[in-house]
């Protein structure tokens, strides 16, 4: 899609952790709750075993944006790996922002099982956030 | 000597002239590096240096060159070749040493058993004008492996620098062709003695360098002398060495793609690297940095003379000016010269 | 500094002589001007060969990595405080080294010197003094050291190692705590300029990896680059994977860095490496209150966490 193209819908990655996001998301979904519908969701089984090379590798694939949710701090179902997580993302966010990546392009939040209106929140306003940024150009990667 | 005088003045103008035929590539400067770079005006020129950090091999062999893009769809495979620059390529300002690795390289991509169409249509279209040293750094070998700082191997032009004017030495016919174009008169005798008294002392000023003499039988036979491990421990594996040196050929072949669309890409390879020998069994016969450093010394000073019948280096320094811990093979070939009880 | 040459001389003879360490790893004369090269001595009678002066800028405790022997290690502070991160990660053993530590006064940036020259090359040089005469041919030049130190060496904070089992060399005055104004001063830029500004660095990378193999604590016996199942980054000159390469390997070292400055004195292209680095060295100190090296007892910020940790970047509607 070209840039400033009307008809350009973002495309965002959500890693969502197993036991609290995910159940979020599903929760949404069964309470019939409308959020927008450009999120591809990537189960993981906790926000502790995201590699940032899935943040970056899909940000060179021409991924508009990425978004990462776990549990909140002190109901991981692994006990601490949100805690290494947040550590891990927060140094991550800082890094991507300072090389020159717009700011919103990368989220991380926190949804829990029974947040379902949260996560379409969290959602739409990650959503809306990309959409104003257009589509991802520094660091895709283009054909030689 | 069939030579012709370029005064200095003219050669923006001769640059000039040579873009509308060429394109043109030469030193320039930038960030303080001294790289060939495509030129679009003769005022980008940068002569004032002793030679350029990135060997001009990349101009017939490209670090990153895609070989072709492939796309698949509906069980239909096409095949898409890149599309390649009509125009003949000339290099201007590139040291003798530099101008001979290319008759080096062409020994490797264009040989009797192989040769490479990618490095041979950008081979074929390419014209040298090379600036002969009248300032040989320290660190500068030539002599050493059959070259010099006014060597006329590689070059089709040779530029002898006589203070406010040029020699223009004729080698190849492409080169004659290049000048009677343009119209430079002819060397004179008192001219010609300058440029003879210039190329003199040049000579006489490069440093001793490698001593060849009985090299290449002292290597062979001291392949499991523990002398290697001393003079290599320091080494880090980098790829500098490989990368800045202008022979050096060795190369990967990669494919990127996403799904099944994509594009194959040869890529500069190192035998420095540490993968570089790892087999699919795991097994891997150069594991560690005294293995990887002596291939390289075997490579260039033995086995390309074994095969091809010249020495692999042209003695251009560049590995010795920038390895990070400043490993000199100038060092470890004359310790491996001058061991005792190996034939 | 000849004093300084002796006393490491003089250590080193001595754990050679009483078999206290199999190998003493420091630097010896290089084989050009400006350079001083890294060591392995074994012998006694090799001991001579070792120096110490303005041009040692290798990180030596790149050496040290799973290494079965006991070493002795010249460490200058940058090096120890390596050594300690690499004690840590369980890379060699505290009890199978000896650190002959050398309070540092920095190191001196031979390409800058160079360039000042404009040209001409550099046949001699000697020190002292704080000043370099530097002679070629047909001239003769001197230059204050403290001018043409590297730019890590500039923001030092920790130039008296952090451990050692002898110093040789009176303490070197510290700068006070470094404020990672070059960081705040790139941070003040717009995201545009930002982005330009390493694009264009990043154009000049030739993936050589000498930035990755001068680092002491790049160990990994695959890295992330030569991983092809899966390829986490391409290999060639693409702008888009020589960004990702840099990017990723800065944060494989965030808060395992000691900003040593091997990555860029390595590169012989001149990137702005470290660019990067500072960027998390500064965010590891702001947000987790850890400055990496200086003690062997502090867990490193991406082993460990708080509750209460910063989460001011998270997205809350």
């Amino acid at each position: 899609m070209m840039v400033g193209s009307k008809d350009w819908k973002p495309k965002i990655l959500a890693f969502l952790c197993n036991w609290c996001s995910y159940a979020g998301a599903d929760l949404a979904g069964t309470s019939r709750i409308q959020y927008p519908a450009n999120v591809r969701v990537i189960r993981v089984p906790c926000s502790g075993r995201l590699n940032p090379f899935f943040i970056i590798a899909a940000l060179q694939h021409g991924i508009d944006g990425v978004l990462v949710c776990g549990c909140h701090p002190g109901e991981c179902h692994y006990l601490s790996g949100n805690y290494n997580a947040r550590r891990k993302f927060a140094l991550l966010k800082g890094l991507l922002e300072y090389i020159g990546l717009e700011e919103d392009r990368v989220q991380f939040s926190w949804v829990s099982a029974a947040e379902g209106v949260r996560f379409a929140k969290v959602i739409a306003v990650a959503t809306e956030k990309i959409k104003a940024l257009g589509p991802a150009e520094r660091l895709v990667k283009k054909p030689a | 000597m069939r030579a012709k005088i370029i005064r200095k003045e003219d050669i923006a103008g001769l640059l000039e002239s040579l873009m509308e035929e060429y394109e043109v590539f030469a030193p320039v400067k930038r960030d303080g590096l001294v790289l060939f770079e495509r030129i679009s005006s003769a005022s980008e020129v940068f002569l004032d240096y002793q030679n350029s950090l990135m060997p001009p091999k990349q101009l017939t062999f490209p670090q990153t060159e895609t070989l072709f893009g492939y796309s698949s769809a509906k069980g239909e495979v096409k095949i898409e070749v890149p599309h390649r620059e009509e125009k003949p390529q000339l290099i201007f300002g590139i040291r003798p040493c530099d101008a001979s690795s290319f008759v080096v390289l062409d020994r490797v991509f264009d040989g009797e058993d192989y040769k490479d169409t990618y490095y041979l249509e950008r081979r074929e279209k390419t014209i040298t004008v090379s600036m002969g040293c009248v300032k040989p750094r320290s660190t500068c070998f030539c002599s050493s492996v059959a070259g010099g700082p006014f060597s006329t191997e590689g070059s089709d032009l040779l530029l002898i620098d006589i203070g406010d004017k040029y020699i223009a030495q004729i080698v190849s016919d492409k080169g004659a062709q290049l000048l009677e174009k343009r119209r430079f008169r002819d060397a004179t005798e008192d001219e010609l003695a300058s440029a003879a008294t210039v190329v003199k002392a040049a000579e006489a000023s490069v440093g001793p360098g490698v001593e060849m003499d009985g090299l290449k039988d002292k290597l062979d036979s001291s392949f499991d002398d523990p002398i290697w491990h001393q003079l290599t421990e320091k080494c880090l594996s980098c790829g500098i060495c490989t990368f800045l040196c202008p022979t050096c050929h060795c190369f990967d072949i990669v494919d990127e793609a996403v799904d099944s669309n994509g594009e194959r890409i040869r890529i500069w390879d190192s035998c420095q690297f540490p993968l570089f020998t790892l087999q699919a069994s795991g097994l891997n016969p150069r594991p560690t940095v005294k293995e990887r450093f002596r291939q390289r010394m075997m490579h260039k000073f033995s086995y390309f003379l074994d095969k091809y019948s010249r020495v692999g280096c042209v003695g251009c320094g560049r590995c010795i000016t920038e390895c990070p811990v400043n490993l000199d093979l100038r060092q470890v070939l004359n310790s491996v010269s001058r061991l005792e009880g190996v034939k | 500094m000849p004093e300084v040459s002796d006393k490491i001389r003089e250590a080193a003879r001595s754990l050679l002589r009483q078999h206290k360490v199999d190998l003493v790893v420091g630097f010896e004369r290089g084989s050009i001007p400006l350079r001083s090269t890294p060591c392995f001595v074994r012998r006694e009678e090799d001991v001579d060969r070792l120096i110490w002066d303005s041009f040692c800028e290798n990180n030596l405790a790149k050496y040290l990595v799973k290494r079965a022997e006991r070493v002795a290690i010249v460490g200058k502070g940058c090096d120890v405080r390596a050594v300690v991160e690499l004690i840590k990660e369980n890379q060699i053993s505290r009890e199978q080294l000896f650190i002959i530590g050398v309070p540092c006064q920095g190191m001196v940036d031979r390409r800058r010197v160079e360039a000042k020259l404009d040209g001409r090359e550099i046949l001699e040089v000697s020190e002292t003094d704080g000043e370099l005469e530097l002679k070629g041919d047909g001239f003769s030049e001197i230059v204050s050291r403290e001018e043409f130190l590297y730019p890590c060496c500039k923001t030092c904070t920790h130039r008296n190692p952090v451990i050692s089992d002898v110093l040789v060399a009176d303490a070197a005055a510290e700068l006070d705590s470094d404020s990672h104004l070059d960081v705040a001063e790139f941070e003040a830029r717009s995201a545009g300029e930002r982005w330009e500004y390493l694009s264009r660095e990043f154009s000049k990378c030739i993936r050589c990896y000498a930035c990755r193999n001068a680092c002491p604590l790049c160990y990994c016996q695959e890295c992330f680059v030569d991983n092809s199942r899966p390829q986490w980054v391409g290999k060639s000159t693409d702008a888009s994977d020589v960004a990702v390469f840099h990017i990723m390997r800065a944060f494989h070292l965030a808060g395992r860095c000691v900003d040593c400055g091997a990555c860029e004195r390595a590169c012989p292209m001149g990137v702005d490496i470290r660019k990067l680095n500072r960027k998390l060295v500064k965010d590891v100190k702001a947000r987790f209150d850890y400055e990496t090296g200086l003690s062997l007892d502090q867990v490193a910020p991406l082993s460990t966490f708080r509750p209460d940790d910063p989460e001011e970047f998270m997205l809350d509607p």
